[in-house]
C-alpha cells in the first residue's frame, strides 16, 4: 500500500505485531486455539505488555468494538499472518479452528487476494512478488476449507493469479495431495528463481516461510524437499547478511526439512539461538523461530 | 568442466595482474632498502611482497599454462626477489640469528619451487628442526601448516609432520557453523586450504569431509565477501575453488574481478577507500591482491586443462 500514511502504516505494522504476538503466545500455550477474540477488544490485553517489540498503535482503526466489524488494520494483520494463525493447532496435532478461520475469511473478503496480488502492478505477467501472494493465500484456502469446509457459503478460498490455485475451494483441499505446479516449472515464468541460483531462490523461500507447517504439502514444499543444500545455503549467506528474518524464515524451512526426514548439511538449533539473540525482537520473528523450534521437536518425536 | 568464458576471464586477469606486478618492480618498487638489515623493521613493506611475488611467480611456472611472454615475466620476478634477497644470504642471517622465525623457511621455499637453493640455509633449519624447541613454538595451526607445508617443499620434511594431527586444530578442520565466522576466519580457512594442498598441486590431500564442508559453503563465502567488496579475500576463495578438484562457484567472482580490475592490472583490494593515486602507494597497497588473482589465474586455468587432458587421455 505504497499510499498509505505513515501513521496508518505504523498502525498496520503494529497490527501485524498484534497477531503475530497473540499467534505465538496460543502456541507457547501448548497449542490452543489462537484466541483472536481479546485483539478485537478497545485495548490490547495486558499479556501484550510481556511480547517483545515496539508498543501496539492505539489508532482509531484499533478501537472497534465486538467480533462484528473488526478493524481493517487487523483484517490486513491476518491476511499477512496468514496460514500462521493456524501454526499453533497445526503444530499440536489439531485442525484449524473454526473462529479463527472465520475471521481470516473475513479478512480475504476484504483483502481479496486479487487485489493483494495485483496492487501495483500492469498487466504484464505475475512478477515474482504475486507468485508469493498466491502461494500464501493457497495455503491458506488449503486451511480455510479444511476448517470450514468446502459447501457453498464457506470461505472463499482464494484465487490464486497463476500457477498454484485454480479456484475452486475443492480443488484447494483437493491440491494439497495433488499440488499444482511449481512457479519454476512453469515454462517462461521468469520471475520464479530456479533453485540452481540458490540466493534468489532462497529469498522466495524464505517469503513462503508460512507454507512450512504440518499438513501442507504441494510443489514449493516439494522443491524444499529436493533443495537441503541450496536453503541451507539461503540461510547461511541471510545470517552473515544480517537480515535475521530471512535467516529465520530459513531456519524454519531447514526444521520442517528435518521433521520430512530429510538430512540437512547444517545444524539448526544454533541459528535459531543465534537470530534469538541478535534479532529485531519482534513478534513476526519470533512466531518464525517458535515454529521452527516446534517443528524441529516433531522431528524429535518423528525420530 | 570449467565455463570456457570463465577460463578466458581467468587468464586475463591474472596475465594482466601478472604483468602490473613485473612492471612495478621494474620502475623500482618492491625493492629493500640498501641498508636493510636482518632485523627488518617493517617485514610487511617490501620483505613479505617479495615472497608473495615469487609464490605467484613459482606457481607460473610450476603449472606452465601461461604463454611465453608471462613466464619470461615470472622468471624475471623471482630474480629480481632474489637478488633483493642477497641471493638466499638474507635468509639465512635472519634464520641464524632468530632460531624460532619461520618466514625464512617460508619465503625461501618458493624460490626453492622455481629451482633456486642455498645450501647452507637448508642445512641450518634441518638443524633447526631438531630443536623441540622449534616444533613446541604457540603457532596459529593454519600457520603450522604454512611451515609444514614450506618444509615440504623445500624437502626438509624429513620428520614427516602429522598432517591429520594439524589439520585439526585448524577452524576448518573444525567443520563449524558456517554463518560464525569472520574477515579473519576467512583468511584461516583459505590459508589451511593453500598448504594443505600445495596451492592445488595435491587437490586430494585436503580431507574428504573437510572439502565436503568447502564444497557447500564456499559459495556462500564467495557471495558474502563480493557484496562487500572484498576483492582480495574473494580471490583467494577463488583460488580455493581451484584447489579442491571440480570449482563450485561460478563465474560470478570472476567477472566481479573482471570489473573492477584496471586496465594496468591493478586490482582493489576491496573497495572501502579509493586507490592511491601515488603508484608506489598503489604498489604496496594492492601487491597481495595482485599475487592472490595470479595464483587464482593459475591453478584454475591449471586444474581445468588437467582435466581436459585427462579426459582426452
Amino acid at each position: 500500500m505504497p499510499t498509505a500514511e505513515p501513521s496508518l502504516r505504523d498502525e498496520y505494522a503494529a497490527a501485524v505485531e498484534r497477531v503475530a504476538g497473540r499467534t505465538l503466545d496460543a502456541l507457547r500455550g501448548a497449542g490452543g486455539a489462537v484466541a483472536l477474540a481479546p485483539v478485537l477488544g478497545p485495548e490490547p490485553g495486558p499479556e501484550l505488555a510481556s511480547a517483545p517489540g515496539p508498543e501496539p498503535a492505539s489508532g482509531p482503526g484499533g478501537a472497534a468494538s465486538g467480533a462484528v466489524e473488526p478493524p481493517r488494520s487487523l483484517l490486513a494483520a491476518l491476511r499477512v499472518v496468514g496460514p500462521d494463525l493456524f501454526a499453533p493447532q497445526l503444530l499440536g496435532g489439531a485442525a484449524p479452528d473454526e473462529p479463527t478461520a472465520l475471521l481470516l475469511a473475513q479478512a480475504h473478503r476484504v483483502f481479496p487476494p486479487m487485489a493483494a496480488t495485483r496492487a501495483g502492478q500492469g498487466t504484464g505477467a505475475p512478477d515474482g512478488n504475486a507468485v508469493v501472494a498466491a502461494w500464501r493465500d493457497w495455503a491458506a484456502g488449503v486451511l480455510l476449507v479444511r476448517a470450514l469446509g468446502a459447501g457453498p457459503g464457506s470461505a472463499d478460498p482464494p484465487v490464486g493469479v497463476d500457477p498454484p490455485v485454480d479456484g475452486s475451494a475443492g480443488s484447494a483441499e483437493r491440491s494439497v495431495t495433488e499440488p499444482a505446479p511449481a512457479p519454476a516449472t512453469v515454462p517462461g515464468h521468469a520471475a520464479w528463481p530456479d533453485p540452481a541460483a540458490w540466493q534468489a531462490w532462497s529469498i522466495r523461500m524464505a517469503q513462503l516461510s508460512a507454507l512450512a507447517l504440518p499438513g501442507l504439502d504441494g510443489a514449493v514444499h516439494r522443491t524444499a524437499r529436493a533443495h537441503p543444500l541450496a536453503l541451507a545455503r539461503g540461510a547461511v549467506r541471510s545470517m552473515l547478511r544480517r537480515d535475521h528474518r530471512a535467516a529465520a524464515r530459513l531456519a524454519r524451512w531447514l526444521a520442517w526439512s528435518r521433521a520430512q526426514g530429510i538430512a540437512l548439511p547444517l545444524d539448526v538449533e544454533p541459528i535459531i539461538a543465534r537470530i534469538r539473540v541478535v534479532s529485531d525482537g519482534s513478534a513476526r520473528t519470533a512466531l518464525e523461530l517458535a515454529i521452527a523450534e516446534a517443528l524441529l521437536d516433531t522431528a524429535g518425536e518423528r525420530a | 568442466m570449467t565455463d570456457h568464458e570463465v577460463l578466458a576471464t581467468a587468464q586475463r586477469i591474472g596475465s594482466r595482474a601478472l604483468a602490473w606486478l613485473d612492471a612495478s618492480h621494474e620502475t623500482g618498487f618492491g625493492a629493500l632498502d640498501d641498508n636493510v638489515t636482518i632485523d627488518i623493521a617493517d617485514p610487511n613493506n617490501a620483505y613479505k611482497p617479495i615472497g608473495e611475488c615469487a609464490l605467484a611467480a613459482s606457481l607460473v611456472l610450476r603449472e606452465g599454462v601461461t604463454g611465453p611472454a608471462d613466464a619470461d615475466r615470472a622468471r624475471r620476478m623471482l630474480a629480481f626477489g632474489w637478488a633483493q634477497l642477497r641471493d638466499g644470504n638474507l635468509l639465512y642471517e635472519r634464520q641464524l640469528r632468530h632460531m624460532l622465525m619461520t618466514d625464512p623457511l617460508e619465503v625461501y621455499a618458493h624460490f626453492v619451487r622455481a629451482g633456486y637453493r642455498h645450501p647452507a640455509l637448508e642445512e641450518l633449519v634441518r638443524s633447526l628442526g631438531e630443536l623441540r624447541s622449534v616444533h613446541a613454538a604457540e603457532t596459529a595451526p593454519n600457520r603450522r601448516l604454512a611451515i609444514a607445508n614450506a618444509r615440504r617443499v623445500a624437502g626438509l620434511d624429513h620428520r614427516g609432520p602429522d598432517w591429520a594431527h594439524l589439520t585439526a586444530a585448524t577452524w576448518l578442520g573444525a567443520t563449524p557453523e558456517p554463518w560464525a565466522l569472520d574477515w579473519f576466519t576467512g583468511y584461516d580457512i583459505t590459508h589451511t586450504v593453500f598448504h594443505l594442498t600445495d596451492w592445488g598441486a595435491r587437490p586430494e590431500d585436503l580431507p574428504e569431509p573437510l572439502r565436503a564442508y568447502v564444497r557447500d559453503w564456499l559459495p556462500v563465502w564467495l557471495d558474502i565477501w563480493l557484496e562487500v567488496g572484498q576483492w582480495d579475500l574473494a580471490a583467494e576463495l577463488l583460488v580455493v575453488d581451484s584447489c579442491i578438484g571440480e570449482p563450485v562457484t561460478g563465474r560470478e567472482g570472476w567477472e566481479a574481478l573482471a570489473a573492477v580490475q584496471r586496465e594496468d592490472g591493478l586490482i582493489p583490494r576491496d573497495n572501502a577507500q579509493p586507490v592511491a593515486e601515488e603508484p608506489e602507494q598503489a604498489f604496496k597497497d594492492h601487491e597481495h591482491t595482485a599475487v592472490v588473482a595470479v595464483v587464482a589465474s593459475t591453478v584454475t586455468l591449471s586444474r581445468a586443462l588437467g582435466g581436459a587432458t585427462a579426459a582426452v587421455g
